[in-house]
């Protein structure tokens, strides 16, 4: 049962379950650290739509675009 | 594009370049070996480098960018000498990128270092407190059979986090060196520079480390978790802040605060600093004088030469506190918020929190903003931000604020002219995010990269290592500007002083000189605007560096210095008549003025930047083009807005 990450609650855990982007913007997500499996929670989003702000279980914390957090589908961390 | 890149270095300064082909000779064995400093942004990378050469090495570039490869040289303790490179930030050797990027710059040279089969080993920067993602880069580094030293820094921080490092297993587990350090412990030096030695004993094919392990599980293992209650509180700090600094309602508000706060903290300090420099200039001036006397050729030196010294003086204190400002700001791990808080506004303009820095770096000069551009990993967005800066205000526009807001504004209260001068800073911004927003719609159309910013944690900036920016930033500005200048006030002088050929003898000697007569030229064009001849040959003197206006105006208008105090220039302005006894000049005209220096890229050092980083003609010429027909049209506007409105 996967959602997009953009939809994602504030403050639960979630999993990278898929990433569906092209090739170059993956393998970027995928560099920066933020890949398929990767767990992470949504710390906050900035006002009006702006980018989400996120934090991943190996300590990264990012800043997300809105539209490619509409890509990135995560499932629940039970 | 990558050899634009790399053949971008100005002159005096010591860099590599992507190609083989430069100056130095051929290395063989013994030759000095070359150590590239690797790592993600914030990773303590530029803390390393400045403790390794001491930072007074190669060096010069602009907050926290490494925009260019810099080199210090060290000895070994074997006594072998080594170059140590600070490459700009890495995430990743293996994902596409574009080469025009500080990426792109980075991958460029270890893979010419490589196919010129130099000894170079990579030390890899990794921040502990986010190991798993630092050793992601290791493990690209390690498949592509680099000789890799992982050095991770922040050795303090790990440990008041109350977290522990097995650094030996680590060892173990990647299958190469690792030293944990930090960089605030001078001490630690003397380990990294031996670990270096090593590493390049064992050389490229002794060193295979392992390039298949986990990074999240490696770092899981290696790490424990040895804090107590107090130590564990302090990795709450972070989180803490972003609290109340990221608050949707509080946070935009503090970061509107905070910039307004760093621009009025320039202009605090700057004006006592400019105050000093122009004394010392005038020291000169009365040394030529009494050296040289009145002639043509002290004349030269002293309202040519050194008045044009003088003009790039008086701005090197705002430069310097304003990269000193936002490289503590960026050291501190705010400036990543700042990108996110804004990230919204300038998507609608088609631009993202990533052309945050190099925008607001515009405002206190264009040329270091052009080049920390190389930050944006988007190709069509990086081209839009260098299209845009020349609207930013940069500092180089205030003295002709100053001076059209005192010579007509004068009777208004002070409100009404600190109103005018924000409204001019929003006017160069506004401007600015519509162009972009034009552009990303034509020139510069297409679908952008995904925005992905990391946020640091905060740290406390290293003092040395904001002083050696700030040094830099001032040693940058002279070279690349402070030359323009010179020159620019240089030919001005000539061309104020030398009479047109066959011109009657007028007034003064300006009436009649060569520019003069290209400003009565224009006068035609500029008349709609409210521009006489006399702000013409301003306006052409500035054309090469805006700076020089208020100083050509001075000279117009007879009165010597008037760089240095503007007040005797503005009573001039405000009291000039024509033949008819109406005032030469009325408010309308200085409004125009004012709407054509916000617009117009009056700036050759910009456009030889815009040259440099697009590596075309095309560009820096649309630049030119398109801020002179606005600012044109600007100014024509109010001109002729004022007048219907009954403006004098």
């Amino acid at each position: 049962m996967s959602t997009a990450l953009a939809s994602a609650r504030i403050g639960t855990r979630v999993r990278i379950a898929k990433v569906s982007l092209e090739g170059e913007a993956a393998a970027w997500l995928g560099a920066v650290g933020l890949d398929g499996g990767e767990e992470l929670v949504v710390l906050r989003r900035a006002a009006l739509g702006g980018p989400l702000h996120v934090r991943t279980a190996s300590g990264g914390e990012f800043a997300i675009g809105r539209e490619v957090a509409e890509h990135i589908a995560v499932e629940p961390v039970t | 594009m990558s050899a634009a890149c790399h053949e971008a270095p100005p002159s005096g300064k010591k860099e590599r370049h992507g190609s083989g082909a430069d100056e130095e000779p051929a290395r063989d064995a013994s030759a000095r070996a070359v150590v590239a400093l690797v790592g993600r942004p914030n990773s303590g990378k530029s803390s390393l480098y400045n403790m390794l050469t001491g930072g007074n090495a190669h060096v010069g570039n602009y907050p926290g960018i490494t925009v260019e490869i810099l080199e210090g040289d060290v000895e070994l303790p074997s006594g072998a000498k080594a170059t140590i490179a600070d490459l700009p930030g890495l995430y990743s050797v293996e994902a596409t990128v574009d080469t025009g990027t500080d990426e792109g710059v980075a991958r460029t040279f270890l893979d010419a270092s490589r196919s010129r089969g130099e000894r170079m080993t990579i030390v890899q920067v990794i921040d502990p407190t986010r190991l798993a993602l630092g050793l992601r880069l290791t493990r690209e580094l390690l498949r592509a059979g680099q000789p890799v030293l992982v050095v991770l820094t922040h050795k303090d921080v790990l440990r008041a986090e109350g977290h522990a490092l097995d650094v030996s297993a680590l060892e173990g587990a990647i299958g190469a060196p690792v030293l944990l350090v930090s960089t605030r412990d001078r001490s630690a030096r003397a380990a990294v520079l031996g670990a270096i030695d090593d590493r390049l004993r064992v050389g490229v094919d002794g060193a295979q480390g392992r390039g298949n392990f986990d990074p999240a599980r490696v770092a899981s293992m290696v790490v424990r978790d040895v804090g107590e209650a107090r130590e564990k509180a302090r990795r709450k700090v972070t989180e803490r802040l972003d609290r109340v600094l990221l608050h949707p309602a509080i946070g935009p508000f503090l970061f509107v605060g905070l910039m307004a706060l760093l621009f009025a903290a320039v202009f605090l300090v700057a004006d006592p600093a400019s105050a000093v420099m122009d004394k010392v200039v005038g020291w000169g001036r009365a040394g030529i004088g009494s050296l040289l006397g009145g002639g043509l050729l002290a004349s030269f030196l002293s309202d040519g030469v050194l008045g044009g010294a003088g003009t790039v003086l008086a701005f090197m204190p705002q430069i310097v506190i304003l990269t000193v400002a936002l490289e503590l700001l960026e050291a501190s791990g705010y400036l990543a918020r700042g990108a996110f808080l804004v990230d919204r506004a300038l998507r609608l303009l088609g631009l993202s929190g990533r052309s945050f820095l190099p925008l607001l770096m515009g405002h206190a000069c264009a040329v270091p903003a052009i080049s920390s551009t190389r930050i944006i990993r988007d190709p069509r967005e990086r081209l839009t931000t260098i299209l845009v800066l020349p609207l930013m205000t940069c500092s180089a526009r205030l003295p002709t604020y100053g001076l059209v807001l005192a010579a007509f504004f004068s009777e208004r209260s002070p409100l009404f002219r600190a109103s005018v001068f924000v409204a001019l800073y929003f006017a160069g911004i506004l401007s600015g995010l519509l162009a972009s927003a034009v552009l990303r719609r034509t020139a510069t159309k297409g679908k952008g990269l995904p925005l992905v910013l990391e946020m640091p944690a905060y740290r406390i900036p290293q003092a040395r290592v904001v002083v050696r920016k700030g040094v830099s930033a001032a040693r940058r500005f002279l070279r690349e500007v402070g030359t323009t200048i010179v020159a620019v006030s240089a030919v001005l002088w000539v061309l104020l002083t030398v009479p047109m050929p066959g011109s009657e003898k007028a007034a003064t000697p300006i009436e009649s000189s060569v520019a003069a007569a290209i400003g009565r030229a224009a006068e035609p064009i500029t008349r709609p605007a409210g521009f006489d001849w006399r702000i013409d040959v301003g306006l052409i003197g500035s054309f090469g560096a805006r700076e020089v206006m208020v100083g050509t105006m001075g000279v117009i208008f007879g009165i010597e210095n008037a760089a240095d105090d503007p007040s005797p220039l503005t009573e001039r302005l405000r009291e000039a008549k024509k033949p008819d006894g109406s005032p030469l000049y009325g408010a309308r005209t200085g409004l125009a003025l004012l709407a054509f220096f916000v617009l117009a890229c009056q700036c050759m050092s910009t456009v030889a930047a815009i040259k440099r980083e697009t590596g075309s003609y095309k560009w820096p010429a649309l630049v030119l083009a398109y801020t002179y027909a606005l600012g044109y049209a600007a100014a024509v506007a109010v001109y002729q807005l004022g007048g219907l409105l009954g403006l004098s």
